[in-house]
C-alpha cells in the first residue's frame, strides 16, 4: 500500500469496546488496591496518580505541539515533539512542586503548575520571538477563521500552501494551560508517592525516617517521570503528533486519551505501591 | 496510521534480533552475579555488555514500530519505553536473585497494557504497536537493570539502596552515597532513553541500512557506558571501575570506527577533513 493511497488514521472515531475494556481494567487496578491494602495510605495514592494522570493526559491536549512542520513554518505550533515539550514543561512544574513539598499538597500542587504554567509561557514567547523576529512568518491558525479568544481573523496571514504558522494567542494561552495541568499532574503523582514512601520505607529497610529521605525522594521522583512521560507519549499518540491547541477539532478526541491515562496510571501506580506496601 | 512508508528488506530478521537481545541482556545481566560467587566486583561490567545487547535490539524495535508513520517522533518510543521500563525494573529489584526474570515478565504485562491502550482505546491501529511497546517495556526494564548492576555490582533492592561512606578509616552504610539515594537513576534513565531512540532518529531515511542503524546502536550503548562506569567509581571498587571503564573505551572505539566505516560505504561520496583543518598558504 502506497503512502498516497492510503487512507487517513482511524481518527476521531471512539472504540466503545475498547474503553469498556479499559474503564473495567480500571476498576479491577482500583479495586485490587483496596482489597490489598484497605483504606489506608496506598489507596489514596493510587486515586491520587489516577488524578495526576489523567492531568497530564488531557493538559497535553492544550499544548501546541507543531513537530516537524512547524520547524519549516508549515504548521502552527511549537517546532518539536511531545515527548521533549512534555518533559521540559512538566518537569520543571514538578521539580519547582517538589521543592514546596512540605507546605501540604495544595501548596505544592499549585507550585508545580505555575512551574508548568512558567515554562511553557516562557518556551512559547521565544518561540514566537523566534518566529516573528527571526523566520519572518506573522502568527496564524489554518483550523480556524477566528481566533476564538481575541477574535482577529487568520486567513489573510496564512500563507497558501500551509497550514497556518506561528503561535496564534489561542495556541499561546493553550500552551500555559496545558503547561499548568501537567505541572500539577506530575507534582500530585510525586506528592502520593513521597507520603507513602516515607510512611513505609523506614519499617521496610528497618531504618530511621530521616534517613531514608534520599531513597523516598528518589524512588517518588522516578516513578513520577515514568508515569509522566507515559502519559504524555499516550496522549501525544492519541493526538498523532500534531495539534494546535484547544480550538483544534483534535482535542474533542480527549476522553479517550483520560480513560486511557487513567488505565496506564493505575497500572503503573500499583506496581509502585507494591513495592513498599508488599 | 495503517500506512507503512519504509520496508526492512533483507538482513537480519526482526524476530532473530528480539530472541538475541533478551537471551545476550538477561545473559550479561545474571553474569554480574558472579560478583556474590566470587566475593569481588570485577564481574560489574558485564552489566553494561548487557545494556549494550539491549540497547541494540531496541534500536531495531524502534526502526520497526517506527517506519509506520506514529506521528510522534522517534524520541517519544524512548521515552515510553524508560517510562515503563524503570516502573517494572525498581519493583523486579526487590525479588534479589530472581530480579531480571521478574522485571522482564512485569514489563511485559504493563507493555501489553499500554500497547493496548494505544491501539485499541486511542485507535491508533498499527498491526506491531502491541508487541513492540512490549519489547520496548522490557527493554526499557532491562537497560536499567544493567545500569544498575554495573555501577553498584548488584541488582538487589537492598545494594541498590544502601552505600558506604568512608569517614576517617571507618566504613559506614550511607543511603545517600547508592544508585538510589544519590539519584544516579536519573541519569541511567537519560543515558539509556537517548541512547536508544538516536540510533534510528540518526539513520532513518531512503538509505537507512540495517548494519549501519545497529553498529551505532551498540556505538551509542558503549558511550552511555563510558559515562556509567565513571558514575560507578564512588559505588564500587575503583579496580572494577577501571575494568568497566577499559571495556567501556575498547568496545566504543571498535564500534565507532566500524560506524565510520560503515557511513563511508553508504554514503555517495566523502570528503576527508580534518578535526582542525591545515591552512594553506601560510
Amino acid at each position: 500500500m502506497s503512502a498516497i493511497g492510503a487512507k487517513p488514521a482511524a481518527g476521531a472515531a471512539v472504540d466503545t469496546t475498547a474503553m469498556v475494556v479499559g474503564i473495567i481494567i480500571l476498576l479491577l487496578v482500583i479495586g485490587a488496591t483496596y482489597y490489598l491494602f484497605g483504606s489506608g495510605l496506598a489507596f489514596m495514592a493510587l486515586i491520587g496518580i489516577i488524578i495526576g494522570g489523567v492531568l497530564i493526559g488531557f493538559g497535553v491536549h492544550f499544548v501546541p505541539v507543531g513537530g516537524a512542520p512547524a520547524a519549516m513554518g508549515q504548521a502552527p505550533g511549537i517546532a518539536t515533539g511531545v515527548a521533549m515539550l512534555a518533559a521540559g514543561a512538566g518537569l520543571a512544574g514538578l521539580f519547582g512542586g517538589a521543592w514546596a513539598a512540605e507546605l501540604g499538597v495544595v501548596v505544592a500542587t499549585i507550585t508545580g503548575a505555575i512551574g508548568g504554567g512558567l515554562m511553557m509561557a516562557i518556551t512559547c514567547m521565544f518561540v514566537n520571538f523566534i518566529y516573528v523576529f527571526g523566520m519572518g512568518i506573522p502568527s496564524a491558525s489554518g483550523k480556524v477563521t477566528k481566533d476564538p479568544i481575541t477574535g482577529d481573523t487568520q486567513a489573510e496571514f496564512k500563507s497558501q500552501g500551509t497550514e497556518g504558522h506561528g503561535l496564534p494567542f489561542v495556541s499561546y494561552v493553550g500552551g500555559v494551560i496545558g503547561g499548568l495541568f501537567g505541572g500539577a499532574g506530575g507534582t500530585l503523582i510525586y506528592l502520593m508517592l513521597l507520603d507513602l514512601y516515607e510512611e513505609e520505607l523506614p519499617a521496610m529497610m528497618n531504618a530511621l525516617p530521616a534517613q531514608i529521605v534520599p531513597i523516598a525522594v528518589t524512588l517518588a521522583g522516578m516513578f513520577a517521570i515514568g508515569m509522566f512521560l507515559v502519559n504524555a507519549v499516550l496522549a501525544a499518540y492519541n493526538i498523532t503528533g500534531t495539534i494546535e491547541g484547544p480550538h483544534d477539532p483534535k482535542f474533542k478526541r480527549f476522553p479517550r486519551a483520560v480513560v486511557a491515562s487513567a488505565v496506564a496510571s493505575a497500572i503503573c501506580g500499583i506496581v509502585a505501591i507494591m513495592i513498599v506496601a508488599l | 496510521m495503517t500506512v507503512k512508508v519504509e520496508k526492512i528488506e533483507g538482513g537480519v530478521p526482526h524476530t532473530t534480533i528480539l530472541a538475541a537481545g533478551l537471551i545476550a541482556s538477561v545473559v550479561c545481566i545474571y553474569l554480574t552475579y558472579a560478583n556474590v560467587l566470587t566475593g569481588t566486583q570485577l564481574f560489574s561490567f558485564f552489566g553494561g555488555l548487557g545494556t549494550v545487547a539491549a540497547l541494540i535490539w531496541g534500536s531495531h524495535t524502534i526502526k520497526h514500530l517506527c517506519s509506520y508513520g506514529i506521528g510522534t517522533g522517534v524520541p517519544s518510543a524512548g521515552m515510553i519505553a524508560f517510562g515503563s521500563g524503570v516502573i517494572a525494573m525498581l519493583f523486579a529489584t526487590k525479588y534479589g536473585i530472581a530480579a531480571p526474570i521478574v522485571a522482564v515478565v512485569l514489563a511485559a504485562v504493563i507493555g501489553l497494557i499500554l500497547g493496548y491502550l494505544a491501539n485499541n482505546v486511542l485507535n491508533m491501529r498499527i498491526p506491531v504497536m502491541i508487541q513492540s511497546l512490549v519489547e520496548m517495556a522490557i527493554i526499557g526494564a532491562l537497560v536499567l537493570m544493567g545500569y544498575a548492576a554495573m555501577m553498584t555490582g548488584s541488582f538487589e533492592l537492598t545494594s541498590l539502596t544502601t552505600g558506604n561512606v568512608q569517614i576517617l578509616g571507618l566504613s559506614l552504610p550511607s543511603y545517600q552515597a547508592s544508585f538510589l539515594g544519590g539519584a544516579l537513576i536519573a541519569t541511567a534513565f537519560m543515558l539509556g532513553a537517548i541512547a536508544i531512540q538516536h540510533p534510528f532518529n540518526a539513520c532513518l531515511g531512503p538509505n537507512w541500512t540495517q548494519d549501519r542503524m545497529l553498529m551505532l546502536a551498540a556505538e551509542c550503548g558503549f558511550l552511555s557506558m563510558i559515562t556509567a562506569a565513571i558514575m560507578s567509581m564512588p559505588l564500587i571498587s575503583m579496580s572494577a571501575a577501571l575494568v568497566s571503564l577499559f571495556v567501556a573505551i575498547i568496545g566504543w572505539y571498535y564500534t565507532y570506527a566500524k560506524y565510520i566505516e560503515l557511513s563511508k560505504r553508504d554514503a555517495a561520496a566523502w570528503l576527508e577533513s580534518k578535526p582542525i583543518p591545515d591552512v594553506e598558504g601560510h
